[in-house]
């Protein structure tokens, strides 16, 4: 393959990971109107959850007996729900105390969320683990050392050791999360409701949709996508470190925002269009400038076209 | 849309690339540090009741393991010295978690450099926190004596006499490597890698000019972000340069990553290699297949040959510490005997200025050898050997399979 295929597979692997944390901003954003910045942080402890689970099924055994397909759902189900009670949590504690306040309340609280979310994986992953593990499995339980060493992450998805089948897979999950996603939106009393809110939150009250159920749904589905996310970075990088979320976080909200903060499909594009500037820019420019032109493409969306790609552009009557 | 929200968007962009300056740097958290109970003045007496070491390492984050083993070994010497009962006065620890980041690294040093019964310092791994930590002591006049970070400027004639170290410098460690490739086993066709720390840039000017010294020139040479975790476009640009050979000087969260994801593009027939940075068993959370047949070069001898090196395992072993020697454990523990002599040589209320010539003119027979420092403080027991990934562990490289031939380096 040549280089410049090379790299445009990358890109659209980067992209896809990308991609996932984005839509958790635009859910949460399109409905609660404001900025969740723990985002990186909720994936990243999904993909914890996930390593910490996988850790104690294998001194249960169960990895060496049950199929791989088996393992895998199992894993995702329960990353996708702590993701998704971790997500709640978040709403409670960090947004729903400062629905009345100026935006930059939730903004400043999620970020410290972020923080706690972090050390929390930091100091807890390895007791948790540990505890859990000789808790199940007794004398054959295996444990993890450290929780704020790299972690190892489990190369499920590299069926037959291959990682074009890996790459597919990242690829081929991404693509049926967005077309579930596609049709809960669409085709769904509750997806609508959801759009509904995202246009007009006071309209959508007055017309009899449950605002405070389509927010809670809103931060489980993004949770559920969030720990997805979580698991098919970590099958992509393999290595994982408590602190990944805030930096995958950033990229995720500059998608977003790229792409059309208020707007699903706005995500898509921003994501892959920052993962190709960042993957192009390494291959022809060099690797230590990719992060600094991603950001200054950002920052340039943000002066020139705030509303994003594809977002709508608001006229306010005075 | 409204202009509070285009000013609202761009108050986030600057938050935002705040995360990412922070991320660059590291993560400016407090200085970790774990001090025992103790008295907190010093004796009126002529002999104290405590006299205080600071100790630095990377003890979390992403070099944790490295540091982690280096302060086991450095806490093990000081144990058994106070065990021994040879000293008058207790030997107490100031054990400051770095972070592998400069800042955190000043505020221990601030934190050691003002506690009244602090005599000396050992420490450091990372050599930006090193060089950023050794301006501190310097003022404060107190003695550092730096057991693994390897930037050659660290010892010299403006640090002399206060800075000295007991570990090789960057040239010294990959001057033993380019022997072996470059010389030895004939690679010419290179691509070159390193990070953007002080440690990385270090590695690739002493590597480039160990390439230079037999007229070779990279194909190839990338320097990566500290924090970078997807290298997919760095391979890209290694197959396509047509490279026989990696040369990676950073790390083991950069030099494990790329060597796993060489591995997942098929890039195998080519001979990884790098600094002993990498020489962790961190290194083979990227699974033993990924990790395969990457060349690495480390400090000192080989521990298993020597009946001092031998003793220093075993004795490690028994403590039960959970973290394994790595490439730095035994600097760390030589640091702490070149301390607890010059403090015999300080008599029975060592001081600062004291212990300054001390370790300056200590002669100190330890696991690997006998360690003097010449005119800028660098240490003149200089020794490196090669290390060989074999089946999901490190294995010195005269005693593995691809020195008796069963096993063969990509690229050849």
């Amino acid at each position: 393959m040549s280089f410049f295929l090379d790299l445009i597979v990358s890109a659209i692997l980067l992209g896809c990971t990308y991609t996932l944390v984005a839509i958790g901003f635009s859910l949460f954003f399109g409905v609660m109107d404001v900025v969740v910045f723990c985002c990186g942080d909720i994936a990243i402890f999904g993909t914890f959850a996930i390593l910490g689970s996988y850790t104690i099924m294998q001194g249960l055994g169960v990895i060496q007996s049950w199929p791989l397909l088996f393992i895998i759902l199992s894993l995702l189900v329960i990353g996708a729900v702590i993701c998704a009670l971790l997500g709640l949590f978040t709403y409670r504690l960090s947004i729903k105390p400062f629905e009345r306040t100026s935006a930059l309340m939730p903004l400043l609280s999620t970020i410290a969320m972020g923080i706690v979310i972090k050390e929390v994986i930091g100091l807890f992953f390895m007791p948790a683990t540990n505890g859990l593990s000789r808790l199940f499995a007794g004398a054959n339980a295996v444990t993890v050392v450290s929780g704020r060493n790299p972690q190892g992450f489990p190369s499920l998805l590299s069926l037959g050791g291959s990682t074009d089948v890996r790459d597919a897979i990242i690829v081929a999950v991404t693509i049926g999360i967005l077309l579930l996603l596609f049709i809960f939106l669409n085709k769904t009393k509750a997806g609508l409701a959801m759009q509904a809110i995202s246009q007009n939150k006071e309209l959508s009250m007055m017309t009899g949709i449950n605002v405070h159920r389509s927010i809670i749904l809103t931060f489980v589905i993004g949770g559920v996508i969030l720990a997805i996310g979580g698991f098919l970075l970590g099958n992509y990088q393999t290595v994982m470190s408590f602190d990944n979320g805030a930096m995958f976080g950033v990229k995720g909200f500059s998608a977003a925002v790229v792409g059309g903060l208020r707007n699903t499909w706005g995500a898509i594009l921003g994501g892959m269009l920052l993962a190709f500037v960042e993957v192009f820019i390494s291959g022809y420019v060099g690797t230590a400038y990719s992060s600094i032109v991603a950001f200054i493409v950002v920052v340039i969306f943000i002066i020139f076209k705030p509303e994003g790609i594809i977002g709508e552009k608001t006229v306010e009557k005075v | 849309m409204k202009k509070t929200s285009i000013w609202f968007l761009l108050l986030i962009a600057v938050l935002t690339l705040s995360v990412v300056l922070a991320a660059c740097g590291g993560a400016e958290e407090p200085a970790g540090t774990e001090e025992p109970a103790g008295t907190e003045e010093p004796a009126e007496s002529s002999v104290p009741e405590v006299v205080k070491i600071g100790f630095f390492a990377p003890i979390t984050g992403s070099n944790a393991a490295e540091g982690s083993a280096a302060r086991n070994a450095f806490q093990m010497a000081i144990d058994e010295a106070n065990a021994s009962g040879e000293f008058p006065y207790e030997i107490q620890l100031i054990i400051v978690d770095d972070q592998s980041t400069e800042s955190v690294a000043v505020s221990g040093a601030n934190q050691i450099v003002s506690d009244p019964l602090a005599v000396a310092a050992s420490g450091f791994w990372n050599s930006g926190p090193a060089a950023a930590a050794s301006e501190v002591f310097k003022d404060a006049e107190i003695p550092l004596l730096i057991w693994g970070a390897i930037r050659e400027s660290l010892t010299s004639p403006e640090n002399y006499p206060y800075i000295t170290r007991s570990a090789p410098t960057d040239k010294q460690e990959n001057k033993p490597l380019a022997e072996k490739v470059l010389d030895e086993m004939g690679y010419k066709d290179w691509f070159i890698v390193s990070d953007t720390s002080s440690y990385g840039q270090g590695n690739l000017a002493a590597f480039t000019d160990e390439l230079a010294a037999r007229s070779i020139t990279a194909l190839g040479t990338e320097t990566v972000q500290e924090d970078a975790t997807d290298f997919s476009a760095v391979v890209a640009k290694i197959k396509d340069s047509g490279a026989k050979a990696v040369y990676c000087g950073s790390t083991v969260n950069i030099g494990s990553l790329l060597k796993e994801q060489l591995y997942s593009a098929g890039v195998t027939d080519i001979l990884y290699c790098g600094i002993s940075g990498m020489k962790t068993t961190d290194f083979f959370k990227i699974g033993a297949k990924a990790a395969e047949g990457a060349l690495v070069v480390s400090p000192g001898i080989i521990l298993e040959d020597s009946p001092e090196g031998q003793a220093f395992i075993e004795a490690y072993n028994t403590a039960g510490y959970s973290e394994p020697i790595g490439a730095y454990t035994p600097y760390a523990y030589e640091a702490a005997l070149i301390i607890l002599n010059a403090l015999r040589a300080c008599g029975d209320a060592p001081t600062p200025e004291a212990m300054v010539d001390a370790i300056l003119n200590s002669e100190t027979t330890g696991i690997m050898g006998t360690t003097t420092f010449n005119e800028i403080g660098q240490t003149t027991n200089v020794a490196a050997y090669l290390n060989v990934a074999q089946d999901g562990a490190w294995v010195p490289l005269e005693d593995s399979e691809y020195a008796a031939g069963a096993r063969t380096f990509g690229g050849q």
